[in-house]
């Protein structure tokens, strides 16, 4: 492990400060009723979206459900294959790569996922789950594998004698630290979090973030952590992006995002974070209507069937990008000049 | 190792500690809990072991085998011999002689037509009546020939032949004589008067022609042609006595049913020869029978009895019976007879009885369960490879495989299985295949229409777990796709194989019961409990002799029942929805 830090340290040293940088990408899903019919049409998951991370940072991705944030996440993985568009992990494209490459990359990108339950094979004990990956990469030599998969579920809040367990033994917060265990045993760099904490109670939510943060310390740990909680990812994230029907419409440091939100869909956003407090008086900014079909997106900017502040240009023209501070980066027609 | 410095890690705060819990269940073991907490299923588990029981072991334990047939030894009356009036010539070639069918019928022409001679084939044929149905066929040769003309006559000899003065000489005191005949240096010339022609030829004896049977006393004695003739010439003139090949004869006529006794005088005494009679008297069997039978039987047909004793080899007096139709005579008597073991019922020696066959019930109810038993699995096995490698590629990898697959499923399943069974089993019939074979033949048959509904299965499954996140998981890990698939995804799918497969045994040793009761399954002499229950499409079988089919049914029943038990509970015992 020592010696995998160092060679951490060393890439650190020779490479940019930043992980991983995504340009432009784009998911098309087609859309096709059975074999023989032709094409319909698309679903554009994600439609053009840009972003860099820096080493030992958290980038947060908010959005509704059904914005195209999940689908982010695992194209920068690989685990879908891309439409359009660049994704540079560590200066490489990983859509570049062949197959056999890729699987040694797997071990630098993990995932941990949204649903504990359905993320855990049911029939596999737990130190198989976790342990297997670290065998078939040889991740550490075979006499020290028991002592390596101790320390990783001891890091994770897990006891020894789990390992001998099978998924269903476990509460939802000890499966999320099975999956979070999983993640960490092959050493990666860089872990998108896919709503980690999402199906878990408030309590136990509070422990998985806090497991996160500490190993992110620990481990120099680069997370993409995807939520539709505001709070959560204000919480843990350096940097916010926020994501509306395929596009990142507002992306900056947390506290750019959080004080001083530009796009009126992040404004709404942030609105409806509830505050407890019954004294305060909450201005809601409501969205009319519901989030529109990506099959199907509205010309112009995507956000003016239900902007508030919409002008006669939103419904034709695409806004382009714009930086209006350092870092700060809004894809609207408000701040265009 | 659960204990091995458990807290060097972390904080005893941070962990999520419950080590009282000590027992770890694996899941196949809380499956195998649940499954005998389940008494439906207990009591299956219970009947599938003792039906392997029954039949593999079972078969090794009886006495018998499976194809052994039951005989047993009764007294039954049987016909022994038959009587006939005898209403054909029948003809005594003499030695050397041949007489061609052909010639028999001229010959039969010639006698109803009252002719002395015909022709048959360029031959000439002269028929000497010698008494009743008593006739001579005789072939002259001309040695010379005699044409008076004017009062002058003139001799010829034939080619090749020489008339000796000698000989003439005796011919002109034959004439004057009268006589017909004259003898010359051993041989007979016969003088033929034909008109102004007289012909002087060499008879050739071929064949007595009479209605006469005989038979010796000895199974040594050999009945030659001059005796016979000498015999049945004494019987038509009634001479007692006779003399022929240097042997005397004695002959006791019965005139009355035209039979008689030949003795021969040898130093003085009557010795048994030889017995006649117009009844012919022949055994059923290739027995030999004595004179004295023979006798015995003309005697009682004689004297109109319906049965007669006769003393055996031995000296026992056995009683035969005298059954007559029309000019027949059936003489039957008792005899121990071997006698298969038919329909018996339950005994000690055959707890189940035997079957139409003679072969023990019990015995082949074991070896029947072994074939369907055998079957059932094989089948199920055949099933099993081709449906997890079929559905299992169609699910795993989808798009256009899956649909290639499946629509392959669905022809399958397009397939009316029950008449493609009837043609294949009468192909085999026509084929002649041996019963082995056709077992095997059955089991792949089996096997290959019933793969589809696993597959569809197996398919549906894999399609699902494959986007489960576990899977995804497993790709973002980087692990193989051997791995993937035989390490996360076969375990996943066996619980839902191991109900349908134990749910299809019941259904195909059903099916294979009733190819074999149709006669299209397996075939005897295999048993299997289907074509045991064969034996009821005879309605007498199916009314009186329930042991034979009842049995087997019960087998039946109690299997697939056993079978599907043990699926249901094994379904109960894998759904995660049920209550431990």
């Amino acid at each position: 492990m020592e010696d995998k830090n160092k060679v951490n340290q060393v890439s650190e040293d020779s490479q940019s400060d930043y992980i991983l940088e995504v340009r432009d990408l784009k998911k098309y899903f087609p859309i096709k009723t059975n074999v023989f019919a032709k094409q319909k049409g698309e679903v554009k998951a994600v439609d053009g979206v840009s972003f860099k991370i820096k080493r030992g940072t958290t980038m947060g991705l908010v959005g509704e459900s059904g914005c195209g944030k999940s689908t982010v996440g695992r194209t920068i993985l690989r685990l879908i294959e891309k439409t359009d568009g660049e994704v540079l992990f560590n200066g490489k494209d990983i859509f570049d790569i062949n197959k056999k490459d890729l699987r040694k990359l797997r071990t630098d990108m993990q995932i941990i996922f949204q649903d504990p339950y359905s993320s855990l094979s049911p029939r596999l004990p737990i130190g198989e789950i976790i342990g297997e990956a670290v065998r078939e990469h040889n991740i550490v030599p075979p006499e020290e594998y028991e002592d390596y998969i101790d320390d990783i579920m001891a890091a994770c809040g897990l006891q020894p004698y789990h390992k001998d367990r099978y998924p269903h033994e476990f509460s939802g917060g000890q499966r999320q630290r099975i999956c979070i265990a999983r993640a960490l045993a092959v050493n990666p760099q860089f872990i998108v979090c896919d709503e980690p904490v999402s199906a878990l109670d408030v309590s136990i939510q509070a422990q998985i973030i806090n497991l996160l943060s500490d190993l992110q310390k620990s481990r120099n740990l680069t997370y993409l952590f995807i939520s539709h909680d505001l709070s959560v990812v204000e919480h843990i994230s350096d940097t916010v992006g926020v994501m509306y029907l395929g596009n990142l419409v507002e992306y900056g440091k947390k506290e750019d995002i959080f004080r001083n939100p530009a796009h009126p869909y992040t404004q709404a956003l942030l609105s409806a974070v509830p505050v407890p407090d019954p004294d305060v008086k909450m201005n809601r900014i409501i969205l009319e209507g519901s989030i529109p079909s990506p099959a199907n997106p509205p010309s112009g900017c995507k956000f003016h069937t239900r902007c508030s502040k919409c002008m006669e240009c939103c419904r034709t023209q695409v806004p382009e990008v714009k930086e209006i501070e350092e870092g700060h980066f809004v894809q609207c027609h408000l701040y265009n000049d | 190792m659960a204990n091995k410095d458990k807290n060097r890690h972390i904080s005893t705060s941070t962990a999520l500690d419950d080590e009282q819990r000590v027992k770890v269940l694996s899941p196949g073991m809380l499956v195998a809990k649940r499954f005998f907490r389940n008494r439906l299923a207990v009591a299956g588990i219970i009947i599938l072991i003792s039906m392997f029981l029954f039949s593999f072991v079972g078969g090794l334990l009886t006495p018998y085998d499976e194809t052994q047939v039951f005989k047993f030894y009764d007294i039954i009356e049987k016909d022994y011999a038959g009587a006939a009036v005898n209403t054909e010539f029948q003809y005594y070639e003499a030695e050397g002689e041949t007489f061609p069918a052909v010639a028999k019928a001229q010959l039969i022409l010639a006698i109803n037509n009252g002719e002395d001679s015909f022709v048959s084939k360029d031959v000439n044929y002269s028929l000497i009546n010698e008494g009743k149905d008593f006739y001579r066929i005789v072939q002259y040769q001309e040695v010379a020939r005699i044409v008076t003309k004017k009062g002058i006559s003139k001799l010829t000899p034939a080619e090749g032949e020489t008339f000796t003065s000698e000989m003439e000489s005796l011919y002109l005191k034959a004439v004057e004589e009268g006589q017909d005949t004259f003898e010359y240096d051993g041989t007979v010339y016969h003088i033929l008067q034909n008109g102004s022609t007289t012909v002087i030829a060499k008879a050739k004896e071929i064949s007595i022609v009479s209605k006469m049977m005989f038979s010796a006393y000895s199974q040594d004695t050999v009945i030659d042609y001059n005796f016979r003739y000498a015999a049945e010439k004494a019987m038509n003139t009634g001479e007692s006595r006779f003399e022929v090949n240097g042997s005397e004869y004695e002959m006791d006529l019965d005139v009355e049913d035209n039979s008689a006794v030949f003795y021969l005088l040898k130093d003085g005494q009557k010795i048994e020869y030889a017995l006649a009679s117009n009844m012919s008297i022949n055994a059923v069997d290739k027995d030999f029978l004595s004179i004295e039978f023979k006798a015995a039987v003309l005697n009682a047909i004689d004297n109109g009895d319906t049965s007669f004793v006769f003393p055996d080899k031995d000296g026992t007096e056995v009683e035969y019976r005298l059954v007559r139709k029309n000019n027949q005579y059936t003489i039957r008597k008792y005899t121990e007879t071997e006698l298969i073991n038919v329909y018996e019922s339950p005994s000690k020696k055959h707890l189940l009885g035997t079957d139409g066959n003679g072969m023990d019930i019990l015995t082949r109810l074991m070896y029947g369960g072994r074939i369907s038993l055998m079957i059932g699995f094989l089948v199920v096995i055949i099933e099993l490879i081709i449906g997890v490698i079929l559905g299992g590629v169609a699910g795993y990898f989808g798009g256009w495989v899956d649909n290639l697959i499946m629509r392959f499923v669905d022809i399958i399943y397009c397939i009316p299985s029950l008449p493609l069974y009837i043609i294949i089993g009468s192909v085999m019939d026509f084929l002649r295949i041996d019963p082995k074979i056709r077992i095997f033949i059955l089991m792949i048959i089996l096997g290959l229409l019933g793969w589809p509904s696993i597959a569809r299965m197996v398919r549906g499954q894999i399609l699902s777990l494959r986007e489960q996140e576990f899977m995804t998981a497993t790709e973002a890990l980087g692990i193989s796709v051997r791995r993937r698939i035989f390490k996360h995804l076969v375990p996943n799918v066996i619980p839902q194989l191991t109900v349908i497969a134990t749910m299809d045994l019941g259904s195909i040793i059903l099916t294979e019961a009733t190819l074999s009761f149709f006669g299209l399954g397996v075939k005897f002499p295999y048993a299997s409990w289907g074509n045991i229950i064969n034996a009821v499409n005879n309605i007498y079988v199916m009314t009186n002799y329930w042991f034979v089919w009842i049995p087997a049914g019960l087998l039946i029943l109690i299997t697939v029942l056993g079978f599907n038990f043990v699926g249901d509970g094994l379904r109960d015992a894998f759904d995660p929805k049920m209550k431990r």
